[in-house]
């Protein structure tokens, strides 16, 4: 007990006998441990922000019945309230889609019947000339896709009979949009509409889902489906997962080379503050080695001395991580990002290990003869 | 009676040139020895091997019945906080430890601390009022006192003082002489390494080296008479 307490009062006297070296290295510590902090805060943040952000970007899961059945190819409306039940927080948005051959005088054109407000959800990049069919009840309007609207010649505020079959349907165009897919040559309009006319009642073709999180979750998310949805496929739109997988991946890769670098530069910085320290600290470990002090014994007292600096340099850093992520994440990403705790032990960790690597030259010290140091060499 | 130290044909090289050259001398327990000789006689030499700060290149030292030649670095460091109290004519002390922390470094190396016995060591060379005073605040005598404290602190069987009133001024260097004697007197066995005569003849033995060797042993007493 004794001697932990004379440990601790040594290590104190130590901290406070080279305050100017220690506090570059301190310095170097905090600055490191500050950007480690940001980009650590950022990369759980932002990767949850961002995979928010795609799921504005489109579908990502689409369950539809099994291909080569004809008429089994459409599913029962039931799928909505089977999915719903399942509440699972993932799934950000479910838009149902009843595909129907009609015609509009004599030009035939795909209608499509959706939900546009779960549409509006995973499609905020859609380009809409107009308005927009905001209500499930909305059984007036539709939405055009561009080159269906340039070939019927329709534009918001156009009327447009569609007939299928022997049944027929008057809908106004709310407005035109450019999507890049395949509803560039459709009209959409309301599941029920589209129920209707085609007298599938109760049917949809697919149903498109807004999946969030990372690769695996969304894997996760698909498997229960597929559980719970028998007879139904559930797949995964690859291309966009492993998009988003490799722009996160990426993200990912840029943020643990940039720690490793400023870790590896913090080093350097102790390292050359370390050396000049391990000079003047020369002549009291002699005199500690004469005194009967062991190598170990007063490399601990060096190396508890680091440390403890490192333990310092993290703290601080992480606080001022925690600002400076924020200010990335509303400058760079657009993003509040908010302080995580789990960020502080490997930002503490982290700089310890590098003021322990940067301790090294205090480690040689180890090999000073006393003989030669009392004698003033 | 086995004698305390025993130097036997001690040899010291350092490359080409011999810094000790089959000394051989004993010293009894209890004795203060006065080492003496010129610049580059070898007596700083002789006194590191002795504390065991530098390795023999032949011959044999013995120490309180150790064989200190054959340790290896880890022993000849117990060695040194067992049985050795070092006092230097630079002082050496830890310029941010106080004067009780100084003190008490020696304990923590050797076992553990006891601040009440460390300021009692103190007290003892007439210290009582500085032990929260830092070197710098101190004067060279105050400093060499503190030294001293902390060679004692462990009771080592050999004190070893090489120069210790080689920084001082007269007063200081009375003083610190007037300690050696009082720990002299109270049976430590003491080695000086001194230029000074007056100190030599405090001595009851001078051990003198020239280039290296042993030129002779005299006792001050029988010198005078």
């Amino acid at each position: 007990m004794a001697s932990r307490s004379m440990f601790l009062r040594i290590l104190w006297k130590l901290l406070g006998a080279s305050r100017g070296r220690l506090a570059v290295a301190l310095i170097a510590l905090t600055s490191g441990a500050a950007v480690c902090s940001a980009l650590l805060n950022v990369n759980l943040d932002a990767e949850r922000k961002l995979t928010q952000e795609f799921r504005t970007l489109g579908a990502n899961v689409v369950i539809a019945p099994p291909a080569g059945g004809s008429e089994a190819a459409l599913a029962d409306t039931g799928v909505l309230d089977r999915i719903a039940a399942l509440r699972l927080p993932q799934i950000i948005a479910t838009a149902p889609y009843l595909y129907v051959a009609a015609n509009s005088g004599s030009q035939p054109v795909i209608l499509a019947g959706t939900w546009f407000d779960q549409v509006a959800k995973m499609n905020s990049w859609w380009k809409l000339e107009g308005g927009w069919v905001s209500s499930r009840d909305d059984h007036e309007h539709c939405l055009v896709g561009f080159n269906a609207a340039r070939q019927l010649g329709l534009a918001p505020g156009s009327s447009v009979v569609l007939r299928s079959g022997d049944r027929n349907i008057s809908l106004t165009v709310a407005g035109i949009v450019t999507t890049g897919g395949a509803e560039d040559n459709q009209i959409l309009t309301n599941l029920d509409s589209a129920q209707n006319l085609a007298g599938l009642s109760g049917r949809v073709s697919l149903v498109q889902l807004s999946v969030s999180g990372t690769p695996s979750e969304i894997e996760g998310v698909t498997r229960r489906l597929t559980d719970n949805l028998p007879g139904l496929e559930v797949r995964p739109v690859r291309q966009i997962a492993a998009a988003e997988g490799k722009i996160l991946g990426r993200i990912r890769g840029l943020i643990f080379w940039t720690i490793a670098l400023i870790l590896v530069l913090s080093m350097f910085g102790v390292l050359a503050s370390m050396a000049a320290l391990a000079m003047e600290r020369r002549r009291d470990v002699g005199l500690m080695k004469a005194l009967g002090g062991t190598v170990p014994r007063i490399m601990r007292l060096f190396l508890a001395e680091a440390g403890t600096l490192g333990a310092v340099g993290g703290l601080l850093g992480f606080l001022l991580g925690v600002v400076l992520a924020r200010w990335m994440g509303e400058r760079i990403f657009g993003v509040v990002i908010s302080a995580r705790f789990e960020v502080l032990p490997i930002t503490i960790a982290l700089t310890v290990a590098v003021a322990l690597a940067g301790a090294f030259p205090l480690r040689l010290l180890g090999q000073v003869r006393p003989a030669e140091i009392l004698r003033g060499e | 009676m086995v004698p305390l130290v025993q130097v036997e044909k001690l040899e010291k090289r350092f490359g080409e040139v011999c810094a000790l050259d089959r000394v051989t001398f004993e010293v009894e327990a209890g004795e203060w020895i006065a080492i003496m000789g010129p610049s580059g006689s070898g007596k700083t030499t002789l006194i590191n091997i002795l504390g065991g700060l530098d390795h023999p290149s032949a011959g044999r030292v013995v120490v309180d019945g150790l064989e200190i030649g054959n340790l290896g670095e880890r022993e000849l460091t117990r060695y040194r906080a067992d049985k050795i109290g070092f006092v230097f004519q630079q002082f050496h002390l830890v310029p941010y430890l106080t004067a009780l922390e100084n003190v008490m470094l020696a304990q923590y190396f050797h076992s553990i601390t006891d601040e009440k016995e460390a300021a009692q060591a103190l007290g003892r060379v007439g210290l009582s009022d500085r032990l929260t005073h830092v070197p710098a605040e101190l004067s060279g005598g105050e400093q060499q006192r503190v030294a001293i404290a902390r060679a004692l602190i462990n009771q080592p069987k050999v004190i070893l003082a090489d120069e210790p009133t080689g920084n001082l001024d007269e007063a200081n260097e009375a003083v610190v002489l007037k300690l050696l004697r009082e720990l002299h007197d109270a049976g430590h066995t003491i080695l000086v390494v001194t230029h000074s005569q007056a100190i030599g003849n405090l001595a009851d033995r001078r051990v003198e080296l020239e280039h290296g060797r042993l030129a002779r042993i005299t006792v001050p007493s029988m010198a005078k008479e």
